[in-house]
């Protein structure tokens, strides 16, 4: 089976699902790594990895969904909850834009008490006060969440967003597309056809958005199978995805913490980027995540299929409130791709490529916007995080 | 030839160097530089995953351990560590033995013992320390005391270093760390070492010590000023030591990490790529060292996990200091961090194997749903394993001797293998015998009693038997009794590890495999006069062959998986069939044997059972039931 199915590989067919399960089953690491490296390149023939000098703040933590991944939302009435008014947002856009960020990855939780103005009333005045930062956001929860405050369809609040400005959309809150495993984890969600269908009406509309994974919690290698079979299927009907990213959920103040004793390794983390890169053979990118998985964990991932190293996420109050310890200067970030022997590219939202950099340059910007200086954890219980917020 | 392979490069270059490697060729300077040029870093790694595999097969080992570091009190200052204090500092501390022995976790099977040079401790005290902790814990081995320590003694004490290093053994020390080798380059080691000792007295020290029964390891620290053409030659050197002494062990190197020592690095820890790369280059230049070591405690567990994939074969244990061990009922943080790393190696489809000092092997942990296979690991195996590669991922091939096989199967941990006739005798209700094993007619070469008395004066003598089968330890028992009428045998079993065995203890000894081909190979052993070959006694005696070992296939084992090895099995000797001299040959240079010595010891040998092995298996069984039963 492994020599058919690196046959195929290499003369650029798609497999099929038998032959997916049987690779993320039987293939070993290296395996997966000689293949995705094929396709890779075949996809981007350049030595070169992208990044993007982002941001991602929160407007509110005030959450209804219950999920039980996620250690960020609070309740309506807590003590610690919070939503910020539209000019408290703008400002802070501002200020990123003055530190050279370009693009805002802005999440929030499923608040019922903010009316749709606001979203569009947000995206409108992004769009109007600070042009040098591009959208990119609200989940697809927060989306169906504006249907149901606002009772319009689904198509209806999407025109109405991009009427306002916004034209991409982050791919977070897809766990794994398995209707078995989403009612484990995040039963008030709504179903895998939930979180496709605000996909294909957007990607129908022009949107464009990635798609995301966290596995490492109760699902199957069947499930993970059922998840890139999905995806890769919207992707041939309208190649609205820009990339894949997935992540190994990490047992942080969560309750799936005590379902899920352990977590995913190292291991695990580069063969789902190898398996995705071979098997989505419809997606031009893959994005490491140096943020949820370890930096070193990112590097490794450049070279076992992904091209891309996500995000510099300049501020993020999410992780912030997990004793999150993964942070990083742009300027880091820049050496961390180039140590791993790439050229780095920075890019915008939509993957277009804005500066390359040789040894010894950098993105000009404020640099080490870092906040804190703690370098990676040596120690072999690994940092947690929630990983339901990310894009 | 280590492997028939073709691998698939992106990295054009690598393919030749490949080639060399496939044929057992040693890599050059050159090469060695080019492997770290190279941007196909998965080339890299399948290279040296393959030449792992080769060596020890799925497993990766760990082993339980504890570090002491009884003092930071230390008369030199290096650059580079911000561990040491001088005396009379504020975080100047002195541990006392009670103490050492009062946090020692008597669960673990290794301690590591290094420290600072301190300038009043008396030598006594360190031959104390070794010998109260092996008279407290007798289970628990010491591995002690860096080149830099031992020739600090030898100054201080005025003594050489030989009897610096046997007053230590004598008292228990049993292996060395690795530390204190840096970088073997005196330019590295002017800029920033120079307070240390060089490599010239570092591997003076571990010659002497090999010399004397004492393995070592051997580190390499990396990623601060020096140059990789100055690692690639320290790997050499390592290299051609290792050619003469064969006494280390594992191979460390170790990411620099610059804490507060001011030495400046880009990003303050070692590229996760040059990690890699570096383990991958360490297992391919370094042939003839048995183990590369993922200490994942300065490479991170990240990457360690991953390494494991790239040439690395253990994972450490390092399990800290454990004060309140001794409540046996809670989860332990060291019952905790075994789990961990446990479930890495099984993430990373490797075996866990816990082990001793010497990697032998002490545990097993078989993940769910993954069928074992042991490997034999002697030269006359070869045509099992040559090209054994099951079609599913979850059959894992572990090497292990005859008898740690057939105690680990009576476990349920392993679950097929060419098992030693006795233990498949013990265990026929649960495995299925395959018509395949290790059958002589006549010499078997390896399977050796030296004797200073000929059988009939055996009488009330003393024999050291191999701890690694039952099997010959059988056959021996029945030469002696039926054939020779000789009793009143003492028997004692033999270390594992042959540089702890004394064979001038015994009358007579019984040597079995590799170990007894190299003793063979070097002229005999000691000043045994008498050498008798059982396989050839038993073929004089009784006109029939002898079968050492039969396939057997546990009863329980899935269908699919039990196919995939068969499969494999098969494959591997039609494969193999007129080719056993050449892929053989590298490990028949170990044992210093040349390409004729290699063709007639593997021609003696039979790996399809017939009609006439399997009439002399119920013979010898039945000699054996019957001395039993006497
Ligand atoms: S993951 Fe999002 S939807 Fe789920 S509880 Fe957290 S904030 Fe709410
Ligand atoms: S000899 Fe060892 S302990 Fe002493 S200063 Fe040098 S490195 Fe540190």
């Amino acid at each position: 089976m492994l020599s058919i199915i690196k046959e195929k590989v290499f003369a650029n067919e798609r497999l099929t699902r038998e032959e997916g399960l049987w690779l993320l089953k039987n293939g070993s690491l290296l395996d997966l790594a000689e293949m995705a490296e094929h396709v890779r390149y075949r996809h981007n023939p350049q030595a070169k990895v992208t990044f993007v000098i982002d941001s991602n703040p929160n407007y509110t933590n005030v959450c209804n969904i219950d999920c039980i991944f996620c250690a960020f939302y609070r309740h309506e009435g807590d003590a610690d909850a919070y939503t910020y008014t539209v000019d408290q947002m703008i400002e802070r856009f501002k200020a990123a834009e003055k530190r050279g960020v370009r693009t805002v990855l802005l999440q929030g939780g499923v608040n019922p008490a903010i009316p749709l103005e606001y979203y569009t009333e947000l995206v409108r005045r992004t769009r109007a006060e600070v042009p040098g930062i591009h959208p990119h956001f609200f989940s697809t929860s927060e989306i169906i969440g504006m249907c149901e405050v606002s009772g319009l369809s689904l198509p209806e609040v999407l025109a109405k967003l991009k009427e306002a400005g916004l034209n991409s959309i982050p791919g977070g809150g897809a766990e794994v597309l398995s209707d078995k495993v989403k009612k484990k984890i995040s039963s008030k969600k709504g179903t895998s056809a939930d979180w496709l269908n605000v996909m294909r009406e957007a990607h129908k509309l022009g949107y464009k958005t990635t798609a995301t994974m966290m596995y490492g919690h109760l699902e199957t290698d069947e499930d993970v199978v059922e998840h890139f079979d999905v995806i890769r299927d919207l992707q041939d009907e309208y190649h609205g995805f820009t990339a894949f990213i997935p992540w190994s959920f990490k047992p942080g103040n969560t309750p799936l913490e005590k379902i899920i004793p352990s977590y995913a390794s190292s291991t695990r983390y580069l063969e789902m980027i190898a398996f995705s890169r071979i098997y989505l053979d419809n997606f031009q990118h893959i994005q490491a995540s140096w943020f949820s998985e370890g930096k070193k964990t990112g590097q490794m991932a450049l070279h076992f299929g992904a091209d891309d190293f996500g995000g510099t996420l300049e501020e993020e109050n999410v992780h912030a409130s997990a004793n999150f310890v993964h942070t990083t200067t742009i300027k880091e970030m820049v050496d961390l791709i180039r140590d791993a022997g790439f050229t780095p590219a920075e890019r915008t939202t939509l993957y277009d490529i804005v500066g390359e950099y040789a040894e010894g340059q950098y993105p000009d910007c404020v640099l080490d916007t870092a906040r804190l200086d703690v370098h990676i954890n040596a120690d072999v219980i690994m940092p947690t995080i929630p990983a339901g917020m990310q894009n | 030839m280590l492997s028939s392979k073709l691998l698939r490069f992106r990295d054009p270059q690598l393919a030749a160097i490949w080639e060399k490697v496939r044929h057992g060729e040693r890599l050059s300077k050159d090469d060695g530089l080019a492997l770290y040029a190279t941007h196909d870093v998965i080339g890299l790694g399948r290279m040296a995953n393959e030449v792992s595999r080769a060596k020890s097969g799925d497993s990766v080992y760990f082993v339980l351990n504890q570090k002491f570091e009884p003092t930071n009190i230390c008369v030199l200052s290096c650059k580079f560590c911000d561990f040491a204090v001088k005396k009379g500092a504020p975080e100047a501390y002195e541990q006392s033995i009670e103490e050492m022995l009062s946090m020692l976790n008597p669960n673990i099977r290794e301690v590591h013992i290094t420290m600072g040079l301190h300038p009043d401790w008396e030598w006594q005290y360190y031959v104390d320390m070794v010998r109260r902790i092996k008279e407290n814990f007798p289970l628990i081995d010491v591995k002690a005391f860096t080149a830099v320590e031992i020739d600090f003694f030898a100054k201080k004490f005025k003594k050489t270093h030989e009897e610096v290093l046997s007053e230590l053994k004598a008292v228990g020390l049993k292996t060395m760390p690795g530390g204190g080798a840096e970088v073997f380059s005196e330019r590295v080691r002017k800029l920033i070492f120079n307070q240390k000792i060089g490599a010239k007295t570092w591997f003076e020290v571990h010659r002497k010590a090999h010399r004397l029964g004492i393995q070592s390891n051997v580190t390499m620290l990396y990623g601060h000023v020096e140059t990789i053409e100055e690692r690639i030659e320290h790997m050499m050197k390592v290299r051609d030591v290792q050619d003469e002494t064969g006494g280390f062990l594992t191979f460390i190197p170790l990411a620099f990490q610059p804490g507060d020592t001011g030495i400046k690095t880009r990003n303050n820890f070692t590229s996760a790529i040059d990690d890699l790369k570096t383990i991958a280059i360490s297992r391919l230049m370094l042939d003839n060292v048995p183990h590369i070591k993922a200490y994942w405690v300065m490479l991170t567990a990240e990457v360690a996990a991953v390494a494991l994939n790239f040439g690395a074969d253990d994972m450490d244990g390092t399990v800290g200091y454990e004060r309140i061990a001794h409540d046996a009922g809670a989860t332990s943080p060291m019952q905790l961090q075994k789990e961990k790393i446990i479930s890495i190696i099984h993430e990373a489809g490797k075996i866990p194997v816990e082990r001793d000092v010497w990697y032998n092997p002490l545990h097993i942990y078989t993940a769910e749903g993954t069928t074992v296979v042991s490997k034999m690991p002697y030269l006359n195996s070869v045509p099992f394993y040559a090209e054994f590669e099951p079609s599913s991922g979850d059959v894992k091939v572990a090497p292990l001797v005859p008898h740690v096989f057939g105690e680990f199967a009576k476990e349920g941990k392993v679950d097929a293998g060419p098992m030693s006739l006795m233990d498949y005798a013990e265990q026929q209700d649960e495995f299925d015998m395959l018509d395949y094993g290790v059958a002589v007619n006549g010499k078997a070469y390896s399977v050796l009693l030296y004797s200073h008395y000929e059988w009939s004066k055996l009488s009330g003598k003393r024999i050291g038997i191999t701890g690694e089968t039952s099997t010959s330890v059988n056959l021996l028992r029945v030469l002696l009794e039926k054939k020779y009428g000789v009793k009143d045998v003492k028997f004692e079993r033999l270390h594992l590890t042959s540089s702890q065995n004394d064979y001038t203890h015994f009358d007579a000894v019984l040597l079995i495999g590799d170990e007894a081909l190299r003793r063979h190979k070097l002229g005999g052993l000691g000043t045994f006069l008498n050498v008798y070959d059982l396989a050839e006694e038993w073929h004089a005696w009784k006109k029939m062959p002898f079968v050492f070992a039969v396939w057997a296939v546990r009863k329980t084992v899935a269908g699919d998986h039990r196919e995939a090895i068969v499969e494999a099995l098969e494959h591997s000797l039609a494969f193999t069939k007129g080719k056993e001299v050449e892929l053989g040959r590298d490990h028949a240079k170990r044992l210093g044997m040349t390409r004729e010595e290699l063709g007639t010891y593997i021609s003696a040998f039979t790996y399809t059972l017939g009609s006439a092995e399997k009439e002399a298996i119920d013979t010898f069984l039945g000699e054996v039931y019957n001395i039993v039963t006497m």
